[in-house]
C-alpha cells in the first residue's frame, strides 16, 4: 500500500526495502550478470527458466521475477516519492498504449491490495485511495476514422470494467472541451489553433500541452487530486534529448521527476524508470490489450529524435536510462515534490522518506514564472525580455511576450496578425495563466533578474 | 552537357582522390533538362567508388555536405530541383571531416 | 522577396540579391539568421560576429601572446586566418603563433602538418610542433601497433590535451585559442548526456575553460556554423588538410554528429539551441570537482598522485597498455580496490578525438 500516514498499519516499510532490493539487484546485476547468464536460470530466483526473446537485459528473468521486478520498480517510485496516499483520489491518463496500460494495471494492482488490508483491517481506519481513468478522444484533429475511435472507446470500457472493485470510472473527453464553450464551436477554434502552427514540431508540441489542459481539467472538475502519466524511461529519454535541442536547457530538469506539481493538479510519472520493452513484453505476457490509437509518427525534431534514441538503445541497451540518469543529475524545481498539506498528520512518515530518498521538499518558495503555452519556467533571458517590454502593448503581444523563447520560435505565429488571430483562439485557461503568472508581478520579475538589471538600467538612463 | 564537378572536405577520397572531373551528363528518363536530384544518382553511379553512404542519404546528399553550383549554395537555387546548365560548375564539399 | 524564392528555382539564384547589401548576387544562406547573402557580405558578417563574440567575452587582453591549436584542418585554419586579420584590423596587439601536436601518424598527421607548415608562411605566424615522439617515446603508429585500434582515442586524448598545454609553455603564451566550433558544441552537450558526465556538461559550452590550469583556453567559434566555416575557407580559398583520422573508427560519436546534421537540415537554429540549453542546464555548483594537484612524475596537473597520460604512459612502458583503460565506476569492491592504483581515468572511455578535447 502505497501510503505515507504514519498511522499506517499495513507493512509498507518492509515492502519498501523489499523493493529496494529488487531494484538494487537489478542495477548491480548489469555486471554480475555475465557470469550467470549462461546458467540459464533467472537471476533473481535462480530456479525458474528466464523468459526468452527481446533484448539482453530481459533474458535476465524469469516471467515472476520479471513482473515482481518491474511491479516493483513502480512501487518504489511511487512509496519513495509519496505519489499516492490513502485519502487521495488518482486519475490514469489512459491512452489505449502499452505504457498507459500498465500504469492503469498497477495503480489497480495498488489499489487492489490496499483494499485487501483494508479489508482485513476491519476497523476502516484505512480508506482506499480511489481510481479514475481519462481517454482524452481527438477525433477532431487525429486522421483516424470516427469507428476506429468508437471501437477502441468500447474496449477501454471494458478494460476498466474489468478491472477488480473499486470501481473505476472511465471519463472520456473529447480535446475540444478545453474550450469552454460548445463543442462544436470549441472544434473549430481547436483546428484554428493548430492550423495558426506552421512548424509542424510546434504543432506537435502545441497539442501534447493541450492534451496536459485537457487532463488537467477533467481531474479538477471530477474531484481527483493526483493525475498519472505513463511516461518511461524510454519517452523521457526523448524527452532530454528533444528539449535540449529545443534549447528548452534551464526547464528540463521539472519535466523528468517523479512528481511534478507545478501544475493545479500534481502529475507523478511512477513508470519513470521502466523501460518501453519492458512494458511491452508485460502487455504480452500478461495478455493486456492495447490499441495504439495516436500512433500517428512524428515528424520533424521530435521524430528524428525519437529515431535517434531508438538507435542508440539498439547500439547500447542501457543508453536510454543513462540519458534519464544524466538529465536526473541536474537540479530540479521546487515543484518536484508533493506540497505538503498544511493541515495532515501525514508529514512525519514523509519526512522520513523524504529523507532517506534525500528529497528536498519546497526548499525554496515559488520564484519562478512560467510560460504560458508550455507552463516551462522561463530561464534568463525569458525574464530579462519580458521585462523590457513597454507598457502599450495589445493582449496578444503581452501573451506572446511572456512565453519561453521555444514556444515563440516553433509555436507562436510570427505575424502580428496571425498571431492576434492565434491569440482569439487559444483556450481561456492558458490566457489566464499569462494574466496570472509572473508577468503581472513585475516586481517579482524584476528581483529575479536583479543582476541584469543593474548593468542595464545604465543604457536606460 | 558538359559539366565540371568538384569534390572537397575529403569527398574526393571517395572517387580516387580525383578532385576536379569534367563530365558528360545527359538528360534522364527522356527530359529536357537535368536537375540535382538526376545528377546525384548519376554520380553515385558513375563516379563514386568506395562507401556511397558518406556522399549520399536516401536520394539527397547526406546532411553535412555542402553543395555549390556556380559557387552559390544550392539551399538558393532549389537544392535537388535546381536545373543544371551548360558548363556548369558544381562543388560538393563535406564539413564532416578533420578540425 | 520571400515570393521569388518560387520562381527563383529556374533561376539558380543568378538572379537574386543579397539582402543586405541589395547589390550583389546572394551565394549562400545563413543557418543562423536564413538570410541570403553575397561573398562580400558574408565575409563582413563572419568576421564581425567573431570580433564581437571576442569583445564581449573579453576573450583576448592587448598585448597578450596567443597559441593558436592548428591541426591544418578547416576550422583552425580559418581560425588562423580570421584571427590574424582582426588583430590587424581592430588592433588586438596580440603576438599569434600556431601550435601543432605531431601525434606520429604517418598519412594522416604528417600530410596535415604540411599544411600547417603553409600556413605558417601564408599568416607570417609562427609555428611551434610538438611531437608525441619527443613527450612521450611514442608515436600514435606505435601505440596503436601495441594496443590495437580499440581504445586508441583515450590514448590519443590524454596525450594531446598535455601536449598541447606543454607546447604553449614553450611558447610561454598566456591563452590558447582552439577552433571548435557550435556544431562541436553542440556535439559535445549530447555526447556528455548520453555518457552521462555532469562535470564535463557543465563545463562543455563555457567560452574559457581551464582558468584555474596552466594555459587558459577560449573557442572565438562557439557560435560559429561549420557550414560557415567551410563556406569561408571555400570562398577564400584557404589551404586545408580533409581526412579523417585513420584511427578512428568512433561510430559512436557519429551518430551524434550525424544527427546533428540531420537535425540542422529540418532546423538549423537547432544547433544554437543546443549549445543554449547547455548554458542554461541548472547544474549544482556542489558538484565536486577533483582538487587539482601536481603529478608525482612529470609535474603535470593532476587531481591524482599520477596524471593521466603517465599512468597511460607507464602501462605502455611495462607492456601492459590495459592500465588505467576504462571507467572504475560500477565495479564490484574487490575490483576496485584492485585498480585503485591506477584510476583518475574516470570516463575517458570512447574519449572524442580529433581536436576535440574538452
Amino acid at each position: 500500500m502505497a501510503c505515507s500516514a504514519s498511522s499506517c498499519q499495513s507493512n509498507c516499510h518492509q515492502h519498501e526495502e523489499q523493493a529496494q532490493e529488487e531494484e538494487f539487484g537489478g542495477s548491480s546485476n548489469s555486471i554480475s550478470n555475465y557470469n550467470d547468464r549462461n546458467l540459464n536460470v533467472c537471476i533473481k530466483c535462480k530456479s525458474n527458466e528466464p523468459i526468452s526473446g527481446g533484448n539482453a537485459e530481459d533474458g535476465r528473468f524469469c516471467a515472476d521475477c520479471f513482473r515482481s521486478n518491474l511491479y516493483g520498480k513502480f512501487r518504489l517510485a511511487v512509496i519513495s516519492n509519496a505519489m499516492i496516499c490513502p485519502t487521495d483520489n488518482v486519475l490514469v491518463a489512459f491512452s489505449g498504449g502499452p505504457s498507459s496500460r500498465v500504469a492503469l494495471q498497477f495503480v489497480h494492482e495498488m489499489q487492489d491490495k490496499s483494499q485487501k488490508n483494508f479489508d482485513a483491517s476491519r476497523d476502516g481506519s484505512l480508506p482506499v485511495f480511489g481510481v479514475g481513468v481519462a481517454f482524452i478522444d481527438e477525433r477532431a484533429i487525429l486522421p483516424i476514422p470516427s469507428h476506429e475511435i468508437d471501437k477502441a472507446i468500447q474496449d477501454f470500457r471494458s478494460i476498466v470494467s474489468a478491472l477488480a472493485p473499486p470501481r473505476k470510472e472511465l471519463h472520456v473527453v473529447p480535446i475540444e472541451n478545453i474550450f469552454s464553450s460548445s463543442s462544436s464551436d470549441g472544434r473549430d477554434r481547436l483546428k484554428n489553433l493548430l492550423d495558426a502552427v506552421s512548424d509542424s514540431t510546434g504543432k506537435e508540441d502545441l497539442l501534447l500541452h493541450l492534451r496536459m489542459l485537457s487532463l488537467q481539467k477533467i481531474a479538477s472538475e471530477n474531484g481527483y487530486n493526483r493525475v498519472v502519466l505513463g511516461s518511461c524511461t524510454s519517452s523521457i529519454a526523448c524527452h532530454v534529448i528533444s528539449a535540449i535541442v529545443k534549447g528548452q536547457g534551464y526547464s528540463l530538469p521539472g519535466d523528468i521527476q517523479y512528481v511534478d506539481a507545478r501544475w493545479e493538479i500534481p502529475v507523478v510519472l511512477p513508470l519513470r524508470d521502466c523501460l518501453t520493452q519492458e512494458l511491452n513484453r508485460l502487455c504480452h505476457l500478461d495478455g493486456l490489450k492495447t490499441v495504439e490509437l495516436h500512433k500517428v509518427p512524428y515528424s520533424g525534431i521530435n521524430g528524428l529524435v525519437s529515431s535517434f534514441v531508438t538507435l542508440l538503445q539498439k547500439e547500447n541497451p542501457s543508453r536510454e536510462s543513462t540519458i534519464v540518469r544524466t538529465a536526473g543529475k541536474l537540479t530540479p524545481f521546487h515543484f518536484n515534490s508533493i506540497p505538503e498539506k498544511s493541515d495532515s498528520n501525514t508529514t512525519l512518515a514523509t519526512q522520513r522518506r523524504l529523507k532517506k530518498y534525500n528529497l528536498k521538499p519546497n526548499e525554496s518558495l515559488s520564484s519562478e514564472s512560467f510560460c504560458p503555452v508550455c507552463n516551462s519556467p522561463l530561464n534568463k533571458s525569458d525574464l530579462l525580455r519580458q521585462s523590457n517590454l513597454q507598457n502599450h502593448q495589445t493582449s496578444s503581444d503581452i501573451f506572446g511576450a511572456a512565453c519561453c523563447s521555444s514556444c515563440r520560435f516553433q509555436i507562436l505565429p510570427k505575424d502580428p496578425s496571425s498571431m492576434e488571430h492565434f491569440y482569439t483562439h487559444l483556450p481561456q485557461l492558458l490566457v489566464a495563466r499569462a494574466k496570472h503568472s509572473g508577468y503581472g508581478n513585475l516586481s517579482l520579475l524584476r528581483e529575479q533578474i536583479q543582476d541584469f538589471l543593474i548593468s542595464d538600467s545604465e543604457d536606460e538612463s | 552537357m558538359q559539366l565540371t564537378l568538384e569534390f572537397g572536405g575529403g569527398l574526393e577520397l571517395l572517387c580516387d582522390s580525383v578532385k576536379i572531373h569534367n563530365v558528360n551528363v545527359d538528360p534522364q528518363n527522356g527530359t529536357e533538362k537535368l536537375i540535382m536530384k538526376d545528377l546525384l544518382s548519376w554520380v553515385r553511379t558513375n563516379l563514386i567508388k568506395e562507401r556511397p553512404e558518406m556522399f549520399m542519404k536516401e536520394d539527397s546528399v547526406r546532411p553535412g555536405v555542402l553543395v555549390l553550383v556556380n559557387d552559390c549554395d544550392w539551399e538558393l537555387s532549389g537544392q535537388l530541383d535546381t536545373t543544371l546548365e551548360e558548363k556548369d560548375v558544381v562543388v560538393f564539399i563535406s564539413t564532416l571531416h578533420g578540425g | 522577396m520571400e515570393e521569388a524564392d518560387g520562381n527563383g528555382k529556374s533561376m539558380k539564384g543568378r538572379g537574386r540579391l543579397c539582402c543586405i547589401c541589395n547589390k550583389r548576387r546572394a551565394a549562400l544562406k545563413r543557418p543562423k539568421t536564413l538570410e541570403q547573402i553575397c561573398r562580400e557580405c558574408f565575409y563582413e558578417v563572419f568576421e564581425e560576429e567573431i570580433h564581437q563574440v571576442i569583445v564581449e567575452n573579453q576573450l583576448f587582453k592587448p598585448g597578450e601572446r596567443i597559441a593558436l591549436g592548428a591541426s591544418g584542418g578547416k576550422d583552425s585554419t580559418v581560425l588562423a586566418y580570421v584571427l590574424s586579420e582582426l588583430n590587424r584590423r581592430h588592433n588586438y596587439g596580440l603576438d599569434l603563433f600556431l601550435l601543432s601536436v605531431d601525434e606520429g601518424i604517418t598519412g594522416y598527421r604528417d600530410d596535415s602538418l604540411e599544411t600547417v607548415k603553409r600556413n605558417e608562411i601564408q599568416y607570417g605566424l609562427p609555428l611551434k610542433i610538438v611531437s608525441y615522439k619527443d613527450l612521450y617515446g611514442w608515436t600514435m603508429d606505435e601505440i596503436v601497433k601495441m594496443i590495437g585500434l580499440k581504445n586508441n582515442c583515450t590514448f590519443c586524448g590524454v596525450f594531446r590535451r598535455q601536449a598541447l598545454d606543454r607546447g604553449a609553455a614553450l611558447l610561454k603564451v598566456d591563452k590558447l585559442a582552439t577552433g571548435h566550433n557550435a556544431d562541436d558544441i553542440a556535439e559535445t552537450v549530447l555526447l556528455n548526456i548520453l555518457r552521462g558526465d555532469i562535470a564535463r556538461l557543465s563545463r562543455c559550452t563555457s567560452i574559457i575553460t581551464g582558468e584555474d590550469g596552466p594555459i587558459p583556453r577560449c573557442k572565438p567559434f562557439k557560435y560559429t556554423y561549420e557550414k560557415e566555416i567551410v563556406m569561408y575557407a571555400y570562398f577564400k580559398r584557404l589551404d586545408y588538410f580533409s581526412t579523417e583520422c585513420i584511427y578512428s573508427p568512433n561510430a559512436y560519436r557519429g551518430f551524434v554528429r550525424e544527427f546533428i546534421k540531420d537535425l540542422e537540415r529540418i532546423r538549423p537554429r537547432a544547433i544554437l539551441d543546443i549549445i543554449q540549453s547547455g548554458e542554461d542546464f541548472r547544474i549544482s555548483t556542489s558538484t565536486k570537482m577533483p582538487e587539482q594537484g601536481t603529478c608525482e612524475r612529470c609535474g603535470y596537473i593532476s587531481s591524482q598522485k599520477w596524471c593521466k597520460a603517465c599512468v597511460l604512459l607507464e602501462g605502455l612502458n611495462r607492456g601492459l597498455p590495459k592500465l588505467g583503460i576504462g571507467r572504475s565506476r560500477g565495479l564490484s569492491d574487490d575490483r576496485k580496490k584492485g585498480i585503485k592504483e591506477n584510476i583518475g581515468t574516470k570516463s575517458i572511455e570512447s574519449k572524442q578525438c580529433g581536436t576535440l578535447d574538452f
